[in-house]
């Protein structure tokens, strides 16, 4: 059985999955933001690939309220006295996702929040206040102004799971910017005029589901997981998403190519893209949920992030998933790939939740949530090497009962 | 392939991978999920997200009142 599974091994293929990746990171898809249109042709076309690998792709919809969206770029521009700068959408500014949906521009003096009177004024939080003792500050405020960490390639990272809107508009600065300000602002003629262009939609989202084998007797039900959505295209502002987790698709993906015809009767197996993992884990919780409901008790294996390995992937398990480690660790020195407990807060945890045995497994990303994302940073290698480790992972599963010892002998 | 001939599996105990606490990010996986060797597991809840015992217990991918704890201290990662 060793020789089945080296010969399942060898058809896992780098140059597909980085061209999922590819694919997945294209524009026509605008960074798959849950509900946008772009994540509708994404989920179409990931449908269309498990058609073509022997299932028939069925598509799960929920409704997700309340997704922020930044419809148009912040216009910022800020003076220090002498010279007046315009700070760059994604760069030096972005909008904070506590933010208060101010469509044009106000010009305020700037001020520090806690020194002075705040009213019609920006009001920069310094280092160690918190937003919420920042509006204890900022009465009658234009809005506020916080410094926030940036990228190794000076990009403010996006996220759409966090507060909810506050009574004020609220801009992040990168942290040159924020000192620049913080710097300038008791001088005399300091002001900034910016806006914070945010609402909420309700939209609906949707996973991707297809099952290739029906579980039969004692037989294991696989259940493979990503998340096909990403944070999203900003105006002016492409995110394609490669990383995160277009990586993870593309393993899941090609897993299912090679596994859905190779897999022993008995064995179930099925795959979920999932959507809205990045509004919090809103797809897997759905799915985790109807799979309660209908009294399936799946093995489930997530990936979130496939892009760039170092020394060891991440593995964190949830449920009674003693088993699922077990062979998780056989596929891993089966393969050659290390694995270390580490947190991967991803879609897994929500089917731990429900009472599954569920592993995430995270082999890193080149880009996170910004343009940095991109496919030429997703290393081929990597992919294959977690390919790999899911083909294993989900052979041994199907082929060895529970209670014998491993038949690859480790 | 031997299996002895490879370095791959889990560098500890696997059952380590079910004491995993949250991450620095709120309901996403971390930028740096890749991690070096060794990496024990820690217990220490993480400011966004808690421990994952709470979260499980809430049903959801963080505990919500390590969240709210979070965005009420001004820590980036939750927005």
């Amino acid at each position: 059985m060793t020789t089945d599974l080296d010969a399942l091994l060898a058809g896992v293929d780098g140059e597909r999955m980085a061209g999922t990746v590819t694919a997945l990171a294209d524009a026509r898809f605008a960074g798959r933001r849950a509900g946008s249109p772009g994540g509708g042709a994404a989920r179409q076309w990931l449908g269309d690939q498990i058609r073509g690998f022997g299932a028939q792709p069925i598509v799960d919809s929920f409704g997700v309220r309340a997704v922020p969206e930044v419809y148009a770029a912040p216009e910022v521009t800020w003076s220090d006295g002498f010279d007046t700068r315009r700070l760059v959408f994604g760069r030096q500014t972005a909008v904070h996702l506590a933010s208060a949906d101010q469509p044009a521009a106000r010009r305020g003096p700037l001020a520090v929040a806690g020194a002075g009177n705040p009213v019609g004024r920006w009001l920069l939080v310094p280092a160690g206040m918190s937003l919420f003792d920042a509006y204890g500050h900022a009465d009658g405020a234009l809005g506020l102004l916080i410094g926030r960490p940036v990228d190794a390639d000076g990009w403010h990272f996006t996220m759409l799971a966090g507060p909810d809107p506050g009574p004020l508009p609220v801009l992040t600065l990168d942290p040159d910017t924020h000192a620049a300000m913080l710097a300038a602002a008791p001088t005399r003629g300091t002001w900034l005029a910016g806006s914070t262009p945010i609402r909420r939609v309700d939209v609906t989202a949707a996973n991707l589901q297809g099952r290739w084998h029906t579980a039969a007797g004692s037989g294991a039900d696989l259940l493979l997981t990503a998340h096909y959505d990403g944070v999203g295209d900003h105006p002016g502002l492409r995110q394609p998403a490669a990383s995160d987790n277009g990586s993870g698709v593309a393993v899941i993906v090609e897993a299912a190519r090679l596994l859905g015809p190779a897999l022993p009767d008995g064995a179930g197996f099925a795959v979920a893209l999932l959507d809205a993992e990045e509004i919090g884990a809103l797809g897997s919780a759905h799915h985790a949920a109807h799979l309660r409901r209908t009294g399936a008790s799946p093995l489930v294996i997530n990936v979130d992030g496939a892009g760039r390995l170092h020394e060891a992937a991440a593995v964190e398990a949830g449920g009674p998933a003693h088993r699922l480690l077990a062979l998780l660790d056989q596929a891993g020195r089966h393969t050659g790939l290390a694995l270390a407990a580490g947190p991967v807060a991803s879609d897994n945890r929500r089917y731990a939740a429900a009472g599954f045995a569920a592993v995430g497994i995270g082999a890193g990303m080149g880009g996170y949530h910004s343009p940095a994302d991109t496919p030429d940073r997703v290393d081929p290698a990597t992919l294959v090497a977690v390919c790999r480790l899911v083909v294993a992972t989900a052979w041994l599963a199907a082929t060895i009962p529970a209670t014998l010892p491993s038949l690859i002998g480790d | 392939m031997s299996d002895t001939e490879t370095r791959g599996g889990f560098t500890g105990d696997p059952g380590a991978a079910l004491t995993v606490t949250g991450t620095s990010g709120c309901c996403g996986n971390p930028p740096q999920a890749t991690i070096a060797l060794p990496e024990p597991a820690t217990t220490a809840p993480s400011p966004c997200c808690g421990t994952q015992a709470d979260a499980t217990a809430e049903g959801s991918c963080c505990a919500s009142a390590a969240k709210s704890d979070a965005v009420a201290a001004g820590q980036g990662c939750c927005g």
